[in-house]
């Protein structure tokens, strides 16, 4: 059923209220690219997909299906070059071919009905760090055959696509974080006026950064505390590690700041070798940014949903 | 320096209350207090309370709420008096152990002392729970006897099984599944410390008490 290359993986929206145990949110990178690509296949929104991160996945269908493929990748089905953001039938016995874009980190399949692992703590995500959820807890290898859940919704006419609105290539926002009083003015400037480069030991746990180091201005030992996605981690080297969905629930390095939640899926795609720049935004244009994207996300969730069935 | 207890945001969807740089009861105590008060009347907006050593975490729906309405609506429940005797006990857990982890006798050796005496030492005392992390269920107890306080690893172990018992800096903790890990492995136990089909699935939570026992 699957020839996969690099780490293609089970994820749903992942886990939430769970953190006080040390189960971070986990899931899909982009939960938001998810809900639409559930949407293009007739799926409820938190229907467990696919996601590629940086690498080839090729699908045989035994059955006739509907899919979509959200992020960066390009596709080919029977061999012919197919758009993403898109609503893809597919025929019995055809294949389907997802390979990631130089440009981007990670992409998504989703398929007609979600794909059907028994949920652990209500999630069907793979938590790779200790191997549990998803399928067998683990990323998937060629040969793994699949099942899909039952249809609950009606299914977008095929070709129905959406078009994202465009992120530009702005510098990321950061929002402060609580140890903002342990660094000088120049780790400040540095981290908003100088480039970083995404480093290769990049994972689902976390994004590696490359640059001016930013050293704290008094040492000091913290008792380890709570992180939160996109905190950004000062070890005693300076080269800043921006936390992502796998990544640990506490820590004990300063937090500089942390990348806005509205950024923060167009930060994970950086993949490594990337540069990145990033400028300090106010928790009112945090706030501002996030309402625009889940205006867009609802209204166009909306459409999907209200688009009369196939046939 | 910043004036404690101070509330600081952490990103745009969490902040953060921090009641002292250093890990004592007070502290522990101040935390417990909060989080009681905002678990029985929580404000409106908030997801996820995470309590650790000397902070509380608050993670919040940003579309619901934001950082100076939550900051608000906790200084309200933080004005409230803080109890240093938390009053309901907090469960002790006995966990046992075989102590013949790998690193027994280069603890033994460093401390200059037995590995009876480590032994001895290790399951001696009463440890409290300040944090959960690192993996789910992992939890970081703490203090250890002053003897076996060693630094890290040079070097981490690329897999450390499930159920070691180890010991790093001035805390110790059970490893709940193979995982990397850069801490002195002085036993192993049989308990299960995380199982995502249990309820609650981490054996142990913040305050719990624990002792170590000598399994035979």
């Amino acid at each position: 059923m699957f020839r996969a290359t690099g780490l293609v993986s089970v994820q749903d929206l992942g886990w939430s209220g769970r953190r006080r145990i040390g189960l971070p949110p986990g899931g899909a990178m982009d939960p938001d690219g998810l809900r639409i690509g559930n949407a293009l296949v007739g799926n409820l929104d938190d229907a467990a997909g696919l996601e590629i991160a940086q690498g080839e996945l090729t699908i045989e269908f035994t059955a006739a299906t509907v899919v979509a493929v959200v992020g960066a990748a390009t596709v080919r089905l029977e061999g012919l070059d197919r758009p993403t953001n898109t609503t893809l039938g597919v025929p019995s016995g055809s294949r389907l071919a997802v390979s990631s874009a130089a440009a981007g980190r990670f992409a998504l399949v989703t398929i007609r009905g979600g794909i059907d692992v028994a949920p652990v703590l209500g999630s069907r995500s793979t938590y790779l760090p200790t191997a549990m959820g998803g399928f067998n807890g683990r990323r998937l290898a060629a040969g793994d055959r699949l099942d899909c859940g039952p249809d609950l919704k009606a299914v977008p006419s095929d070709g129905t696509s959406v078009t994202w609105p465009s992120l530009g290539d702005g510098p990321i926002r950061l929002a402060p974080g609580p140890q903002g009083h342990l660094f000088g003015d120049e780790a400040f400037a540095a981290l908003a006026g100088t480039t970083y480069r995404i480093g290769a030991h990049s994972d689902r746990m976390g994004s590696r950064l490359q640059g001016q180091p930013l050293a704290v201005r008094m040492m000091a030992t913290l008792p380890s505390e709570a992180t939160c996605l996109g905190a950004i981690q000062v070890p005693d080297d300076g080269q800043p590690i921006v936390l992502l969905r796998d990544g640990p629930t506490v820590g004990g390095y300063p937090k500089i700041g942390a990348v806005i939640s509205a950024d923060l899926a167009r930060f994970a795609q950086l993949p490594p070798g990337a540069s990145v720049r990033f400028a300090w935004s106010s928790l009112d244009e945090a706030e501002r940014a996030s309402r625009l994207a889940a205006r867009w996300l609802n209204a166009t969730l909306k459409t999907l949903r209200s688009r009369p069935p196939e046939g | 320096m910043t004036e404690l207890p101070r509330i600081a945001p952490l990103g745009d969807a969490a902040l953060t209350i921090t009641f002292s740089t250093s890990i004592s009861a007070q502290a522990s105590a101040a935390v417990a207090n909060l989080e009681a008060g905002i678990a029985a009347r929580p404000p409106h907006g908030l997801l996820e309370l995470v309590p650790g050593y000397t902070t509380l975490t608050v993670h919040f729906d940003p579309h619901v709420t934001t950082f100076r309405q939550l900051a608000d609506d906790l200084a309200l429940v933080s004005a409230r008096p803080v109890r240093l005797e938390v009053l309901h006990p907090t469960p002790l857990v006995r966990i046992p152990v075989h102590y013949d982890g790998p690193d027994l006798a280069s603890v033994a050796a460093t401390a200059g002392i037995s590995e009876t005496e480590v032994i001895a030492r290790h399951s001696g005392v009463e440890y409290r729970v300040g944090l959960l992390g690192f993996v789910p269920g992992f939890a970081y107890l703490g203090p250890i006897d002053p003897a076996l306080v060693l630094p890290r690893r040079g070097s981490p172990r690329t897999r450390v099984p499930a159920g070691s018992v180890a010991i790093a800096g001035a805390q110790t903790g059970v490893y709940p599944a193979e995982t990397p890990g850069g801490w002195h492995l002085i036993g192993r136990t049989t308990a299960v410390l995380f199982d995502p089909f249990r309820e609650p699935p981490a054996l142990l939570a913040v305050g719990d008490r624990v002792r170590f026992t000598v399994a035979t």
